[in-house]
């Protein structure tokens, strides 16, 4: 039992409770007790007095049987004034047979005895005891004698007054002893009690810490992962794009060629067939790094104003072909749905891969639904998310009628590479694009899954509240726009391959073209050359001038003078969380020619 | 019985307040003297233990004698009539001379001549009966009570040793009552 328990079980039981009434009815009882044994003291010494007082007034009595036989009244005074001695006595009479008065005494004129012989016995008045004894003469009275005496002397009258006194004030103080002793107890009783409990109290909310850490802590550990899976996946892919950039342009260029070398026709479809499957392997490449960089959060985004609703309206013909014919495709979307700032392409791609993780839950066929709402992530929910803000969110939720996920498998799903599809089925790296896409959008994603039931995967991406920004128009093919009056183009690339595939492409176009390979190159270069009318610089740069510095350094120079960034990542200069700087340009590594000229055109028509 | 001997007791109570009161006439009334003095012989007896040889019998009745002059006349037969002295009835005995064989507890001499009271005396000398004299102040012929007059009361002296060498107790409450107590011989 612990010491908690016990108190409580001293302060329920009904001995505890009962203590002060046993305790005042033991010294009421004992106050009764002591009065009593005075009382019955008072009582047996009166009776010893009169028994006393009684045989005093039978020696008087057969003392002066003669003295009354004889008339001798002078013996008979003789005899009552000797009692004088006893100062006890107050007075004393002896009368004759006839009941006149024969002798007296008194110890003072306030004690008279009665003038006439007052009946037989013994009379107990105001602490005085009287006794009136008769004086016989062989069997006939021939007289009496009468006896006052003082009942109790003041002092024992006193003292037993005192005694009583020193018993209730004893009683008293016994009582108020366990009085104050019991509220004493009680008292400390209730605090302990109330300690015990704000005990608890600070023991289920330590609990509650301790649960909150470890939540966090898992949290933290998990975005540290993440991070540092992000680090490596976005260097090998920033390094693997630039690889590809130098592959697709080769092939590009070596198409661009062939066409000058006038092979036979038979020749051409082979070449054709062959430089093809090289791109469209290239180019799968690059898909892949795109997923590993959107994972990574290093994939430059475009964001623009996005109404989902029609987004995902737009969307349900490719699911619907994406998802075959025994899934059931449902939109359920929200009246007064806020706008989004994202990536329209990104979060296109988030649906898909989120389809296509739905189809594949659902062998035999099943349902996908995509739900939208307004929601609102409060500060209580976002406490254990390490970078999600409160704030006004627009919910895409989607779910699915498949296997579901178990506990680990939830636990690694965003992780990338991490797949439970079959080998070759699957890259792992869709919802791996799905989170980091989400997290570069500032947003949150959520999955709820249920073995057997399905899954909700639940996508919060933050309500756009500055409406500033143009929305996207629809996208038309054109073919790549030329250079108009060959303007003149700087190109400043460290990766000599890179640089030198742009400039055959640039040329291609039609532009004039001017390189450097770092920052200070090319800042002489724009003093050199006014003509200069568009620089197109990577962001990396050596030699302690990054492509952003450079940009504003030449815009000091010449402030007229546009500005295209090309990257394989954005890393610091060029993007500010994820976001392009408003009014900044960006081509993202590897870019197409026809890309490229879009891009190109596009940043030198702007006024 | 026992009526008549309240009324004989209440009787004696009276006359006995009445003597107090009276002291004076007491003197001045012979009769009243004598009452008293009738009165007192009777009541001697409680105060006295006699030997049982001073009884012939256990039975036998107390006996109160007078010798010589018979001054009281029929007051003393009204003082002791029906009276009892323990469990003994009491008869008075009026003697010329006394003898051993009359048995008597308390004799009364009857004479204030000293010379005839030793004479009325003599027969029962040394024999266990208490002598009363009266007023007689030759302290050789005092009888072991001896009736005097103080304070114009009548009071009595006791000679104590002549009681005890007659083998008669004279208890304290009635040496204390003596005028004075004669000295032995």
């Amino acid at each position: 039992m612990t010491k908690a328990a016990l108190l409580r079980y001293i302060g329920r039981s009904n001995l505890w409770k009962a203590t002060p009434i046993i305790a005042l009815s033991i010294a009421a009882v004992l106050l009764a007790a002591g009065i009593a044994i005075a009382l019955m003291a008072a009582r047996s010494y009166e009776s010893q007095k009169s028994r006393e007082v009684g045989v005093q007034a039978e020696i008087l009595s057969s003392t002066v049987s003669a003295a009354l036989t004889f008339g001798d009244q002078k013996a008979a005074q003789e005899y009552v004034g000797a009692l004088a001695a006893n100062p006890e006595i107050l007075s004393a009479a002896i009368y004759d047979s006839a009941g006149a008065q024969f002798a007296t005494y008194s110890r003072s004129p306030d004690f008279q005895p009665p003038t006439r012989m007052p009946p037989r016995g013994t009379v107990a008045e105001n602490n005085r005891l009287s006794v009136v004894t008769p004086v016989m003469q062989e069997r006939s009275r021939i007289g009496a004698v009468f006896l006052q005496v003082v009942t109790e002397p003041e002092q024992r009258r006193l003292a037993r007054a005192g005694i009583i006194a020193l018993l209730i004030t004893m009683v008293a103080i016994v009582v108020g002893v366990l009085g104050i002793a019991h509220s004493t107890l009680t008292r400390a009783n209730a605090e302990l009690e109330q300690k015990s409990l704000a005990l608890a109290e600070a023991n289920r909310s330590l609990m509650k810490q301790i649960d909150e850490r470890e939540k966090a802590e898992a949290a933290l550990r998990q975005a540290q992962k993440m991070e540092a899976i992000g680090q490596l996946t976005g260097g090998v892919a920033h390094d693997f794009n630039n690889l590809l950039q130098i592959i697709l342009a080769s092939v590009g260029t070596l198409r661009r060629r062939a066409l000058r070398w006038n092979l036979s026709p038979d020749v051409t479809a082979d070449f054709n067939a062959l430089v093809d499957g090289a791109v469209e392997g290239a180019n799968r490449a690059a898909a892949l790094t795109r997923q590993l960089l959107a994972f990574a959060r290093r994939q430059p985004l475009e964001p623009t104003k996005i109404d989902v609703n029609r987004l995902v309206a737009g969307m349900s013909e490719l699911l619907r072909r994406t998802l075959g014919e025994a899934v059931a495709v449902e939109t359920v979307l929200a009246g007064g749905l806020w706008s989004i700032f994202a990536d329209a392409n990104q979060l296109e791609s988030a649906l898909i891969n989120l389809a296509v993780n739905a189809r594949d839950a659902m062998p035999g066929g099943g349902e996908l639904t995509i739900e939208t709402a307004n929601a609102y992530l409060d500060e209580a929910y976002v406490r254990s998310l390490p970078d999600v803000p409160a704030g006004q969110f627009v919910l895409i939720a989607v779910t699915d009628t498949g296997s579901g996920m178990t506990e680990a498998v939830l636990a690694s799903a965003f992780e990338p590479f991490f797949t439970t599809k079959d080998i070759g089925h699957g890259t792992g790296l869709g919802l791996s694009q799905v989170y980091g896409f989400v997290k570069q959008s500032g947003g949150h994603i959520k999955i709820y899954s249920e073995l057997g039931a399905g899954t909700t995967v639940k996508l919060y991406l933050p309500r756009l509240i500055s409406p500033d920004v143009k929305e996207d128009g629809d996208p038309i093919d054109l073919p790549p726009p030329q250079a108009l009056r060959s303007e003149l183009i700087l190109v400043v690339e460290d990766e000599e391959a890179v640089r030198s595939f742009t400039v055959e492409m640039l040329r291609e176009l039609g532009y004039a073209i001017l390189e450097a390979a770092d920052g200070h190159a090319a800042l002489r270069l724009i003093d050199s050359n006014p003509a200069i009318q568009l620089l197109f610089t990577d962001v990396g740069l050596p030699g302690g001038v990054n492509g952003r510095q450079l940009a504003d350094e030449a815009l000091i120079r010449r402030p007229e003078l546009k500005v295209l960034f090309t990257s394989g990542y954005t890393r610091n200069a060029i993007v500010h969380g994820g976001r392009l700087d408003a009014g900044v340009a960006l081509i993202s590594k590897p870019f197409t020619y026809a890309a490229l000229a879009e891009k190109i055109r596009q940043v030198l028509n702007a006024s | 019985m026992a009526l008549c001997a309240r009324w004989i007791l209440g009787v004696t109570a009276v006359l006995l307040a009445w003597a107090s009161a009276n002291a004076v006439r007491a003197e001045e009334s012979g009769m009243l003297e004598l009452a008293v003095k009738a009165t007192f012989l009777y009541k001697f007896q409680p105060f006295v233990i006699w030997p049982a040889s001073a009884f012939p019998a256990p039975a036998a009745p107390f006996v109160l004698c007078v010798v010589g002059k018979h001054p009281f006349g029929l007051l003393l037969d009204k003082v002791v009539e029906g009276a009892r002295a323990g469990d003994r009835a009491v008869t008075i005995r009026r003697l010329a001379t006394v003898s051993p064989d009359d048995h008597c507890q308390i004799l009364y001499v009857g004479t204030d001549d000293p010379v005839v009271a030793k004479q009325l005396e003599a027969p029962v000398n040394g024999a266990p009966v208490l002598t009363v004299t009266d007023e007689i102040k030759e302290q050789t012929a005092k009888g072991i009570i001896n009736f005097v007059i103080a304070d114009n009361r009548v009071r009595f002296e006791i000679d104590n040793a002549a009681a005890m060498s007659r083998g008669l107790v004279i208890s304290s409450k009635l040496l204390s009552l003596a005028v004075s107590e004669a000295a032995g011989p």
